[in-house]
């Protein structure tokens, strides 16, 4: 069975190697157009209209940031450098369009310095509110409306409602099958490793749903009846902002702590929610998209984002808060000032590690995780 | 005993350079070293008033909270001491100035003097209706409605201009406290202060998305430690537009029903009438002034202008001493234009500062001045697109008001695509007939830092000589004063071939 379980999961390692992986030329070459985003407040159902599919934008594998250094500064989150460095290498070459949103200052500038080196053919920026109330939700509804005429008339596709509504669809059953084997780490001993669990996720999102689904629901039969991931000393959760490469949480795992919950952009706790719908869709997907994301951006969100870190950590029985930090995120930098005092306050063990996007630092990191997992005396 | 004996032994090691520092500020030593009789009569008038304002305050603070009330408010508000340096800044901006442009940049301190006055009575002496305000949302609708207000951020302004290290220890106590280093300096000035307890509470607080991540992410923290009640405005990332326009204006209507319920204050339209009209009367002096300065050599520049509009437009927009300061601002410029008379004799370079000014080190313009006859015509936190706010209802007048936040600095350069940015810069540079633009890239502006790529190109294609100088807005330990100099040095003699003139 192990070996089975190996060969599903090589499957989703291999597809992670490239962010213009196998399934997007193979969704490609039938007709179909990939969509890049970069942001979790970019809805993904909008994004699977029609003919339409939404690739979430990685840079996994970068080896340096020369060129985006060059217009973006060294002083400027790694992720956003990586991205400018893999579009100025066409790596997304085959993207057909890119939806942003100016979610902060590095994302906004990303934005301003791909038009001028590298304008996309299509590119749409979402202007999201930062705080939720009754006229934003309205005026991120429009904004909803705005994209999918766009998408229509440039792609010729079909965002009607009842197009949107068999997209919800398509996303609801794909997040569930993900959640499933999501929930099977709430269990003492899961089936699956936190670096398994992070490889399904980043190559879900960077692939056709419908083509990866398969080999999701593989892997769920696969491990379900299963038991045990090894020998842990202590069970983590990982919050923070982006993060897509596997082999961070491998360096976790390896020093003993299996990562069981994630609550980070690119992570399943939120993210991978089900899109409600009582009505109008695009107003259930623009509440879906405030719902789902947990990011500092939003300036009235502290409480909640507290709340679903309390909540998660009971749920998966968790034993101490890893908090993962994007140098130079001025964001979560900030926000974590009051987050770790919170989580510490109510006895939750927190490591808070600043990192690149890029895996660096390996001995560093093992040594922290290493004494943060001996200071809970595990 | 060994202590103590240290503490007086590295007494003794500072002593020499603080009594040298002491001497460089005094009076005394302007008056021996003045340019000439005229300017030193025009020092001591302003150094005099500056006294007099503070001394008066100090009477009035002990009158109304009595002398036990104000040395507990000295002891803990201890930056109060800082600001009583005031003189020290004036005596660095002065140096080497004469004339109308010496008087025109004394007046512009003693106008932020008397501001600071002001705003040190709305932060002590009513706290039952005193509202914070975030350094971007303008303080016109608070006082509209009869509520005192201070601007939280505005210590963290003020302090590093008029002492470059006061700041330093608030950054280190928001660093400490686990905020990023690298986030910008002001907001970590802010939050040290918050922290420290050097700042009063007041019963709500004002915020927004502005300018940048680290300003609005720190009032999280902030409204946790203070433990009272905060509407966060949130300007639109595309704001020109009638949409955008119209969103923010609910925004801002709903923050009025929100202190309305909070505080005592109730909006008073005629008195929201009055205070646009303050404000188109400031713009309407503030566009002549720049429409003077366009003039080569310019008729008055750098703290007159700058400083000018940072205080006088941003944290006092609705005083009508600051509808005075600009009409005798104007004046100054037109009696230098008919008398033929250059702010700068030597000006032989202009420039435009772009990204807040260097606040740990606001005399660089100064010094630049008198080394290589180089003139800051403008910079980026001054330069606007306001209109004048249509006063008829209070309708227009919201909408007015809400365009002029959007169209702000800081605002408008820190939203929307990387034409608002750009397009000011290349604009002022034919406006004000600059020779080169300087870019303050302060390390913890992050948005500012991602768009010298673009920036340095466009320059490379129109031909302006572009200077990137690298520093932080109050942190003179990132880079050092000198290390500032030698930057603008090796840019004029590589660059622009300059020769000095004070050698």
């Amino acid at each position: 069975m192990n070996d089975e379980k190996q060969r599903v999961m090589k499957v989703f390692r291999e597809l992670l190697e490239d962010p213009q992986n196998r399934l997007v030329d193979q969704a490609a070459g039938s007709g179909r157009i990939p969509v890049g985003y970069s942001c979790s407040f970019v809805p993904e159902p909008l994004l699977m209209a029609d003919r339409l599919f939404p690739v979430r934008l990685h840079a996994t594998g970068v080896a340096g940031t020369e060129i985006a250094d060059n217009y973006l500064s060294s002083l400027v989150c790694s992720y956003t450098r990586s991205l400018l460095e893999f579009a100025m290498d066409e790596r997304y070459d085959r993207i057909r369009g890119f939806v942003f949103v100016p979610s902060c200052a590095h994302m906004q500038r990303l934005i301003d310095n791909l038009d001028y080196l590298k304008r996309p053919g299509f590119r749409h920026v979402i202007d999201v509110p930062r705080k939720r109330c009754d006229f934003t939700l309205k005026w991120q509804e429009e904004e909803l409306h705005m994209l999918a005429d766009k998408l229509s008339s440039h792609f010729g596709v079909d965002t009607s409602d009842a197009a949107l509504m068999k997209a919800i669809d398509e996303w609801n059953h794909f997040s569930g099958a993900v959640r499933a084997i999501g929930e099977l780490r709430k269990r003492r001993s899961p089936p699956i490793t936190g670096v398994e669990f992070h490889h399904v996720v980043m190559a879900s999102l960077a692939s056709p749903k419908d083509l990866i689904l398969p080999y999701v629901e593989e892997l769920h039969r696969k491990i379900r009846h299963e038991e045990g991931a090894g020998n842990f000393r202590a069970r983590l959760m990982l919050v923070g902002g982006h993060l897509h490469d596997p082999d961070f949480i491998r360096i976790i795992e390896s020093q003993g702590g299996l990562v069981v919950a994630d609550r980070f952009c690119t992570g399943s706790i939120l993210g991978l929610m089900p899109v409600q719908v009582d009505g109008d869709p695009f107003r259930a997907l623009a509440e879906h998209t405030f719902e789902k994301t947990l990011c500092p951006r939003m300036m009235e969100d502290f409480d909640r984002r507290l709340k679903a870190i309390m909540d998660t950590v009971k749920e998966y029985k968790v034993d101490g808060v890893v908090l993962e930090i994007i140098k130079f995120c001025d964001l979560w930098g900030v926000d974590s000032m009051p987050l770790v005092n919170e989580l510490r306050k109510e006895g939750i063990p927190v490591l808070k590690l600043e990192r690149e996007y890029r895996l660096g630092g390996e001995g560093q990191l093992r040594t922290r995780v290493q004494a943060f997992i001996e200071s809970m005396g595990r | 005993m060994k202590n103590m004996r240290s503490y007086l032994k590295s007494l003794s090691v500072k002593l020499p350079d603080a009594a040298k520092r002491l001497w460089h500020g005094s009076l005394p030593e302007y008056l021996i070293s003045s340019a000439d009789l005229g300017a030193a009569l025009i020092y001591m008038k302003y150094w005099a008033l500056n006294c007099l304002t503070i001394g008066k305050y100090m009477i009035e603070m002990n009158l109304r909270l009595g002398p036990a009330g104000s040395i507990r408010t000295l002891i803990r508000n201890p930056w109060l001491f800082t600001l009583l340096k005031v003189n020290g800044l004036m005596r660095r901006y002065g140096r080497g100035r004469t004339g109308l442009y010496l008087e025109s940049v004394c007046m512009a301190v003693n106008s932020v003097v008397t501001g600071n006055i002001d705003m040190l009575r709305q932060m002590f002496h009513h706290p039952e209706r005193m509202v914070i305000n975030e350094d971007l949302v303008p303080v016109d609708i608070i006082h509209a409605m009869g509520l005192d207000a201070y601007l939280l951020e505005g210590m963290g302004i003020m302090l590093p201009i008029v002492d470059p290290e006061s700041a330093t220890k608030y950054i280190d106590v928001a660093e400490n406290e686990g905020m990023n280093p690298d986030a910008c300096s002001l907001p970590k000035t802010t939050v040290g202060m918050v922290i420290k307890g050097h700042l009063p509470k007041g019963i709500a607080m004002v915020s927004s998305n502005l300018p940048c991540d680290a300003g609005a992410a720190s009032y999280t923290f902030i409204e946790r430690a203070y433990g009272i009640p905060t509407y966060r405005l949130d300007v639109p990332y595309d704001f020109t537009n009638e949409r955008a326009e119209n969103l923010f204006m609910e925004d801002v209507s709903a923050m009025i029903a929100w202190l309305e319920e909070r505080t005592p204050g109730r909006m008073d339209w005629d008195r929201f009438r009055e205070i646009c009209e303050n404000r188109n009367r400031i713009l309407e002096l503030e566009l002549e002034l720049w429409d003077m300065i366009r003039l080569r050599p310019a008729p008055l520049a750098s703290e007159a202008v700058w400083l000018s509009h940072l205080w006088n437009v941003n944290v006092t927009p609705d005083y009508k001493e600051s509808v005075r300061h600009f009409e005798k601002i104007v004046t100054l410029a037109r009696r230098n234009i008919e008398t033929g008379t250059p702010a700068t004799v030597n000006e032989r370079y202009r420039t435009v500062v772009w990204n807040p000014p260097f606040l740990n080190f606001s005399d660089i313009f100064n010094w630049a001045e008198r080394t290589y006859g180089l003139t800051v015509i403008n910079d980026s936190m001054t330069y606007h697109h306001h209109t004048p706010i249509n006063t008829s209802t209070p309708e227009t007048m919201l909408r007015g008001w809400c365009r002029t936040v959007m169209q702000g600095p800081m605002v408008r350069h820190t939203r929307g695509p990387a034409e608002n940015y750009l397009d000011d810069i290349f604009r002022m540079v034919r406006q004000f007939d600059l020779d080169m633009v300087w870019v303050a890239n302060h390390v913890g502006c992050k948005g500012g830092q991602a768009m010298n790529g673009i920036l340095r190109e466009k320059c490379r294609e129109k031909g302006i000589p572009l200077l990137v100088l690298d520093y932080d807005l109050s942190d003179p330990r990132i880079v050092s004063h000198d290390n500032m100099k030698r930057q603008v040095e090796h840019f004029m003699d590589n660059v622009m071939k300059a020769k000095r003139i004070d050698q």
